[in-house]
């Protein structure tokens, strides 16, 4: 079971490396925010420590958002959802590789370049542990929970703007317990509480996702 | 290919509808190991969708459709033997010929061994272009590589819709006669084509969709 997963993994990230253009997309984006926003607010180096937790959060939700749209529609453009359908493994678990894969490919490079967008916000350096932390558990959840999403409105055109309509509203406690963790850390309280919540919820997205992503795949197949 | 009891495919009143429109409706038939089912109509009359709901994509409107007396769906068994092969050939374009075999194999839980596969991949005749990019292939040549991976994966139940679409002819002569010996096998072919193939008559069982079939 898990060498078929890895498979589907090995695959995307090989087809990944040869799309090169696309792996930069989410991290081009971080950049861009970071660098732009400070030019278009205030260059103010205590308001944008207060406003960062929040910024970088956006960033990283639209950043995932923006990813989500292409996760499966190659699949359904070149016919190999119906291949991975007829595969004997289960189809929640070669889904759940396709996430794996692309939570490596968009979260990974947001876990390296989230320190350096933090000082370029100059947000507290003792916060930028905790908001590395919270990276690394919410964007996992924005895969999965975007990924069932994507699946939805794989089927046809124009689903990006239904993808933003079904995803955000879920996307949101995220946001705000990952924001108010960074924000608690920057004050110097406990943020245990808010990373136990998006540590949970990660547990409860890595058990139902792939089954959703899976049940909301066929649907579009069909 | 160990197949040794046969096998039956049944469809019973299967109705079908796309946007509003009947596409048809009483549509029964039954094909068993070493038999082929060849799908006419014309354009636009459901054999692509007739197709998908005999490989579990899609429900039919009403009827039902059974292997083995019990119905497709949710039947596993049912979906570890099928094979199809649509329109789109499902290979990706930034892969090479040899990686899409290999990882075509290993999804489908298939064991084959490098041999095996560049064996396939010469019998197809891509051999030359077997670490090419399957993007940069030509239409019919991709058609060749969907068409491999029937033999690597020595699945019971075919499904192929068009598969003779973009080939030339000497292949399609080779191709007849790799469909001809998955029937020796005991395979059975589910196939939409709108050229005759070269397979005995005895063995061939046609459904000519027209509208409200």
């Amino acid at each position: 079971m898990l060498s078929v997963v890895l498979t589907v993994i090995q695959r995307d990230l090989l087809l990944a490396f040869r799309r090169r253009a696309d792996l930069m997309n989410p991290v081009l984006f971080y950049v861009i925010v970071a660098t732009l926003f400070p030019l278009g607010v205030s260059p103010d180096v205590e308001f944008l420590g207060r406003l960062a937790p929040g910024l970088v959060w956006v960033t990283t939700l639209l950043a995932a958002l923006i990813s989500m749209e292409s996760i499966f529609r190659q699949d359904f453009d070149d016919g190999s959802i119906e291949q991975l359908f007829l595969s004997p493994h289960p189809f929640s678990m070669l889904v759940f590789g396709k996430v794996a894969a692309h939570w490596l490919i968009t979260g990974v490079p947001m876990l390296v370049i989230v320190p350096l967008m933090a000082l370029l916000l100059h947000l507290p350096v003792q916060a930028i542990p905790v908001l590395w932390a919270t990276i690394l558990l919410g964007t996992p959840i924005l895969s999965l929970v975007g990924a069932i999403g994507a699946a939805l409105t794989s089927g046809f055109r124009g689903g990006g703007i239904l993808l933003g309509l079904l995803v955000l509203p879920l996307y949101v406690p995220v946001l705000i317990f990952a924001s108010s963790a960074v924000s608690a850390s920057v004050d110097g309280l406990a943020v245990s509480g808010h990373l136990a919540m998006l540590g949970a919820g990660l547990i409860l997205a890595l058990v139902l996702a792939p089954f959703a992503i899976g049940a909301s795949l066929k649907i579009s197949m069909s | 290919m160990p197949i040794q009891e046969p096998r039956v495919l049944k469809a019973q009143d299967l109705k079908c509808s796309r946007g509003g429109t009947e596409l048809f409706s009483d549509l029964g038939f039954s094909v068993v190991s070493g038999e082929s089912l060849v799908v006419k109509g014309g354009n636009g009359s459901g054999k692509t969708s007739l197709l998908r709901i005999l490989c579990g994509f899609n429900h039919p409107a009403e009827g039902k459709v059974t292997w083995c007396s019990q119905s497709i769906y949710g039947h596993d068994e049912y979906r570890q033997q099928v094979s199809y092969v649509g329109h789109q050939s499902g290979v990706k374009p930034d892969l090479t010929v040899l990686e899409n075999l290999v990882f075509m194999q290993r999804l489908a839980g298939a064991s084959s061994q490098e041999s095996e596969i560049k064996e396939a991949v010469r019998f197809v005749g891509l051999f030359r272009q077997r670490n090419m990019m399957t993007g940069k292939l030509s239409a019919g040549q991709k058609r060749r590589l969907a068409l491999a991976k029937l033999q690597l994966q020595q699945r019971i139940v075919w499904v192929l819709d068009e598969p003779l679409t973009a080939l030339d002819k000497e292949f399609i002569g080779e191709f007849e006669q790799v469909l001809k010996n998955h029937l020796d096998n005991h395979g059975i072919l589910v196939v939409t084509t709108h050229r005759e193939l070269k397979i005995p008559e005895y063995r061939v069982k046609r459904v000519n969709l027209s509208p409200s079939c």
